[in-house]
């Protein structure tokens, strides 16, 4: 059994992001994201945010993402595509906004070394990477979410099984789990080309499923504690049936720092589909994806570096936003608060 | 533990923490001037000095008589071996290691005369024995060791091989080989390996022992290849260099970033895009070799015509036809490289300048694609396999978008090198990307074409196309035992129109291989032996037994 | 040592045992699942006969059960089989690569515990003020710089561009030699090759750490020993350094030292990108070359040092507080 959070033996008070490093440790098992998720939201200790109106950084954060997202469904649905996002222009190729050698005219952001529009790639890029990143923690929220839930509610046996699968799966790091993963969903390359899986499923799964040990510890932390609030205990000792106490009682309160963290697992998940891309493994081209329109034109950094750094300028924006949002959430929420 | 050695053990630590912190910062310090230091201490060493060499892939099997090299397994073997023949200027296979070639009146029997006194790395002689030993491991005689099915097919028309005398070889062949010469050299994977090599089992794979004016000093599985100088080589005054360190950096804009940053001396490429770079470097770098037109390698696309689409020969027609190679070598190359016209280079005697290959046309190919879907009854779906090098997967894009317009589907799977050869033998893709010399000058023609187009029906697993062509074989079995001229020019090029009539293969353009180092590299190449001529820059390869570093 | 502790470290010790025998086949499995078929790779011309005769003598022909048996006890004895393609041991290339993704992950923890203590301790002190926030902001924009990005930039600019560093490779360290003594170090190349790629790891970290120092150095700063202290007179510097510190560092030690395991052999890209003939490249390669032996016993390895790792830290917690020990043992 794990320290619980209101042992009075913790003692000093402690963080939030603390005290679930503090209880993860307890199974010597912890994972780097969930380190990285912990430390975004440590950084506001101290700071009671509910109920204030939003700083300028989130409402340029929110601006952003709905400019991003607006970007992505109006070039997916055909409503406004920058222009054709496949068709090879020779007189463009690897020309950026500013060549001066003529030939980039009328493409706002230039051409890849393809001569394919980086405007049309870009929009169109921006749909395939956040539809396989939030694709993926959604999957991973639902399955590992679940999970979690029946581990910290139960506790016992249960927990110590579903605790010990989560460590397992966390021992093989994600990189090389996502890889494995990926090349094992695929089969043999030219079967995939020709049968098998959607690829942008394929990565929404892989990815997914190295998501799901990780959400399933947040939320098996948060549960746990919920579990034993006296409300729980109440209902649960008026003999209300243990699935509708979790789901009416304990999932509430866990969700919130669930959404908190979803946003910061969306993060994560754009950037694991750019690693991925680098790795040959991502977004399969010519489909445009921010990862993959790196991946391709690295090479091209010398004479044409509009290319990566577009692509780079793009994904970094969109973490940096989504992280300042499941920060501020967490805040607003008073994730921690509930959670103690 | 008590609190006071807590104390003490906690101060201990800082110290080491503050200690290993200021290294560190003195280490960023020093590291800004540490290449021009480490420029400094290169310049003072005498001799040919120390080079590396940047290739675009690992080679994990080095035991020639099984391996399937690549040119960077083939840069690789130059240093260590020897071939028994190589190409003079004029391309034709002139002796080397050996000292002399002798056909028979009807070109089935050549007998290969030895130079004395030559050994190998570990000191073992290089006797007819030792010959014998390599000349069977490749064919794949019975019970010969460490023999691999790829040379075999392409000797197979070697009935035998005796020892005559410890200096003298006889190859018995099936049929007349007029260029038997041609096949020693085997773009140079035919290195004689030293018999202790051969009879390693599978360490075979590593355990480099050559003649060559390099011997193997270290190899690291995808880190590097490290060779020095072979002190009693058998020519005079080479190799240049002590050492030659290889490393395999597979990502081609990265080679050019290390040149670039000092951290190669010589690389190869054969990408545009990368040569461009290198052109827009200036004086930093410089262009050790160019290939020249005449034994170019031909960028070209397979189609596999054992399955559906390609089985039918008004697909292949409507494939090719459907290509603007312009736009493709534009786009790709920056038109750096020249359309090729068909699989052979300007130099080879059956090149044309028109063989009969179908012409860029959207609408005929719309048409001729409709026209195959009508009698299929289905659909035009083809996979285009490559690797997984950004470049390729450019190509293959750009690919997919034209093929789309004519009403072609295609879908891109990428392997790896090594896996993209065993799905192409397999039989699993449509349209294999590929890359290789069918130049050939009038003595190579047979060496270079007849191992990959013979029918696929011979038992020929290296025709990736698997054609049978009635055609293309009777012209290729006529230029094999033709060693007139004329009459070899006719027989290839009749070999030439029945391969564009078949459209098994689309030729893009020629690839202009580069060799490029930094300043202080010079090549200085040794005359051949035996007053042969000069020797050929074949293949990409250069011979670093001349290289030498300043 | 105390009984507790003897106890938590027979228990963890089971935990491991149980841990790595399911590790391990699962990546058995999951390495069985993936496409391609080994004798593919060793003989890609073979025969049908050929194949069989080949796959028997790989034990391919055993049941599964058979097969992961055999894998594990030749692991047992230090048995990794074989590189299909070269016929090489594994074990000779685990030697060759693990003390190269061990040293880098070394020099990024180095680098960034360097930036983030000091950094941690000045915006709790500061908490609230401008530089503060200003330090905060510049912590999540590095959390958002995606580590092939900043590889990618770093190996091309202060690489190619400056020559200030290689853009990419690797010299023999100090502790090559220890796993294969064919190597001889080279310290001064060592540094230079390894300065780049460590910075890329190290960057994100130092925001994850720094963070995570600050959050409790601001917990502990509220508490009545530094009020008193305060009221002692000592010197502020000393009370962060000397009082402040050591309590709240217990979060970012355990991170740290979590993260040593997921840095060997997670750090895939970097080493892909700044070749860097680590695990992490090695299990790139062997991925794409189906190299399923070498691939599952790399992943058996790195999950055995990860789970070993956390064990480690695990005791170390431990030792370090005894409130958790206590708890611990109680259980």
């Amino acid at each position: 059994m794990p320290v619980q959070p209101s042992d009075p033996a913790a003692g000093a008070p402690r963080s939030a992001g603390a005290q679930i490093v503090h209880d993860a440790v307890d199974d010597g098992l912890l994972a780097e994201s969930l380190a990285m998720t912990e430390a975004v939201s440590a950084g506001d200790e101290g700071k009671r945010r509910k109920g204030k109106p939003l700083g300028l950084g989130a409402k340029l954060a929110l601006a952003w993402m709905a400019f991003v997202i607006a970007i992505a469904l109006l070039s997916k649905f055909g409503i406004l595509t920058w222009g054709d996002a496949q068709e090879s222009v020779a007189r463009c190729a690897r020309k950026g906004p500013f060549a001066d050698e003529g030939g980039a005219s009328g493409y706002l952001l230039g051409c890849d070394s393809n001569g394919r529009n980086m405007a049309a790639r870009l929009a169109l890029g921006g749909w395939t990477s956040m539809l396989v990143a939030t694709g993926a923690i959604a999957l991973g929220f639902m399955v590992g979410g679940s999970l979690g839930l029946v581990a910290g509610y139960f506790g016992g046996k249960v927990d110590s099984v579903l605790t010990g699968m989560f460590n397992v799966l966390l021992s093989v790091p994600s990189v090389i789990m996502a890889l494995a993963l990926v090349a094992f969903l695929q089969g043999s390359p030219s079967e995939a080309a020709t049968s098998g899986l959607p690829p942008e499923l394929i990565l929404i799964i892989a990815i997914g499923v190295v998501a799901i040990p990780l959400v399933g510890r947040i939320t098996r932390a948060s549960a746990l504690s919920w579990s034993q609030r006296e409300f729980v205990l109440a209902a649960r000792a008026q003999g209300a049936k243990n699935g509708r106490v979790m789901v009416r009682e304990v999932l509430p309160n866990v969700l919130p720092a669930m959404f908190s963290i979803s946003l910061l697992g969306i993060a994560v998940a754009i950037v694991a589909e750019g690693t991925l891309s680098i790795l040959g493994v991502g977004v399969k081209p010519p489909t445009p994806s921010w990862g993959n329109i790196i991946a391709l034109d690295r090479g091209n950094l010398f004479k044409s570096p509009h290319i990566v750094f577009e692509a780079s300028i793009l994904i970094f924006i969109t973490v940096l936003s989504l992280n300042y949002l499941g920060d501020v959430i967490r805040a607003r929420f008073d994730v921690r608060e509930g959670a103690l | 533990m008590g609190h006071s050695h807590r104390h003490a053990s906690r101060r201990r630590w800082l110290r080491f923490g503050a200690a290993i912190a200021t290294l560190g910062m003195v280490s960023v310090a020093f590291a800004g001037i540490g290449g021009a230091s480490t420029d400094g201490r290169r310049a003072q060493q005498k001799g040919g000095g120390d080079l590396t060499f940047g290739l675009e892939a690992e080679t994990t099997n080095y035991c020639l008589s099984r391996a399937q090299l690549a040119i960077s397994g083939i840069q690789v073997v130059a240093a260590i071996y020897d071939t028994l023949t190589v190409p003079n200027s004029k391309g034709e296979a002139v002796p080397y290691l050996a000292k002399s070639l002798e056909p028979n009146a009807d070109f089935t029997e050549w007998t290969i005369g030895l130079r004395d006194g030559i050994k190998f790395h570990n000191g073992e002689v290089l006797d007819a024995a030792a010959v014998k030993l390599n000349l069977d491991a490749f064919r794949g005689a019975d019970g010969a060791p460490n023999s691999g099915p790829l040379f075999k097919v392409v000797l197979g028309f070697i009935s035998d091989v005796t020892v005559v005398d410890p200096l003298t070889v006889k190859v018995t062949t099936k049929v007349p080989v007029a260029n038997f010469g041609g096949y020693l050299f085997s773009t140079g994977r035919a290195g004689i390996m030293a018999p202790e090599q051969i009879n390693a089992g599978e360490d075979c794979s590593t355990k480099m022992i050559g003649t060559g004016p390099f011997m193997l000093d270290q190899y690291l599985q995808n880190e590097k290849t490290v060779v020095k100088k072979n002190p009693d080589y058998w020519q005079k005054g080479y190799p240049k260099a002590d050492s030659i360190t290889f490393i395999p950096v597979v990502d081609g804009a990265v080679r050019v970033n290390q040149l670039q940053g000092g951290q190669l001396d010589v690389l190869h490429t054969s990408s545009a895009q990368q040569i461009d770079t290198l052109n827009g470097l200036g004086s930093s770098t410089a262009t050790l070799l160019k290939q020249k037109p005449g034994v170019r390698e031909i960028r070209y696309y397979v189609l596999l015509t054992k399955n559906a689409p390609f089985d039918d020969p008004g697909a292949r027609e409507a494939f090719a036809t459907a290509l603007d190679k312009n736009k493709i070598n534009q786009i790709r190359n920056k038109g750096l490289f020249d359309v090729a016209n068909g699989n052979m280079d300007v130099a080879a005697p059956g090149y044309l300048k028109n063989a009969g290959y179908p012409k860029y046309s959207v609408k005929k190919a719309k048409a001729l694609a409709s026209a195959y879907k009508a009698s299929s009854g289905g659909d035009f779906n083809v996979v285009l396999g490559t690797t997984t090098d950004p470049e390729n997967s450019a190509e293959a894009q750009l690919m997919k978008s034209e093929l789309a317009k004519a009403g072609i589907s295609a879908e891109i799977a990428q392997f790896d090198q090594a896996t993209l050869i065993n799905e192409a033998l397999a039989g699993s893709i449509d349209v294999l990307l590929w890359r290789n010399l069918h130049g050939g000058y009038t003595n190579t023609s047979d060496t270079d074409n007849y191992p990959w187009w013979s029918n696929a029906d011979t038992g020929n697993f290296i025709n990736f196309s698997q054609f049978n062509d009635d055609a293309t074989q009777a012209a290729l079995d006529a230029g094999r035992g033709e060693s007139d001229p004329a009459k070899v020019k006719k027989d290839y090029t009749d070999f030439n129109k029945a391969m564009a009539a078949g459209n098994y293969i689309v030729p893009m353009w020629y690839v202009d291989w580069t060799i490029a180092s930094v300043p202080s590299v010079k090549v200085n190449l040794p005359k051949l032996p035996d007053g042969a001529g000069k020797p050929l820059f074949v293949y990409g390869r250069i011979p670093v037994l001349g290289l030498s570093k300043s | 040592m105390s009984s507790d502790l003897i106890r938590l470290v027979a228990k963890r010790i089971a935990q491991l045992v149980v841990v790595l025998l399911i590790v391990s086949f699962f990546t058995f499995l999951l390495v069985r699942l993936l496409p391609g078929d080994p004798t593919n790779v060793i003989i890609p011309f073979g025969t049908d006969a050929q194949r069989a005769a080949l796959r028997a003598d790989l034990g391919l022909d055993k049941s599964f059960l058979g097969q992961y048996w055999s894998y594990l006890t030749g692991l047992l004895r230090g048995d990794f089989g074989t590189q299909y393609s070269s016929g090489r041991p594994v074990a000779d290339l685990v030697n060759q690569s693990l003390p190269v993704s061990l040293q880098l992950m070394i020099y990024a923890q180095i680098f960034a515990l360097f930036f983030a203590i000091p950094l941690g301790i000045f915006t709790a002190y500061r908490n609230g003020t401008r530089s503060d926030n200003a330090l905060n902001t510049s912590a999540f924009a590095l959390l958002a710089l995606p580590n092939f990005v900043l590889a990618l930039l770093l190996s091309f600019f202060v690489g190619a561009q400056l020559k200030w560093l290689p853009t990419g490779g690797y010299a023999p360290g100090w502790l090559d030699g220890f796993f294969d003594s064919s190597r001889s170090p080279d310290i001064g190349e060592h540094i230079r090759f390894m300065i780049l790629p460590a910075i890329t790891l190290s960057v994100g970290q130092i925001a994850v750490y720094m963070r995570l120092l600050r959050s409790d150095m601001i917990a502990t700063l509220q508490e009545n020993f530094i009020t008193m202290a305060k009221a002692k007179g000592i010197s502020n510097r000393r009370i962060l350094w000397r009082h402040a510190l050591r309590p709240s560092s217990l979060t970012l030690l355990t991170v740290a030292g979590l993260n040593v395991g997921t840095l060997i052999g997670g750090a895939v890209v970097v080493e892909v990108i700044y070749q860097i003939p680590g695990m992490g490249l090695k299990i790139f390669q062997a991925i794409n070359a189906r190299e399923y032996v070498e691939l599952q016993s790399y992943i058996v390895v790195i999950a055995t040092l990860f789970v070993l790792i956390n064990f480690f830290v695990d005791f170390l917690y431990s030792v370090l507080d005894p409130r958790i020990r206590r708890a611990r043992a109680a259980v």
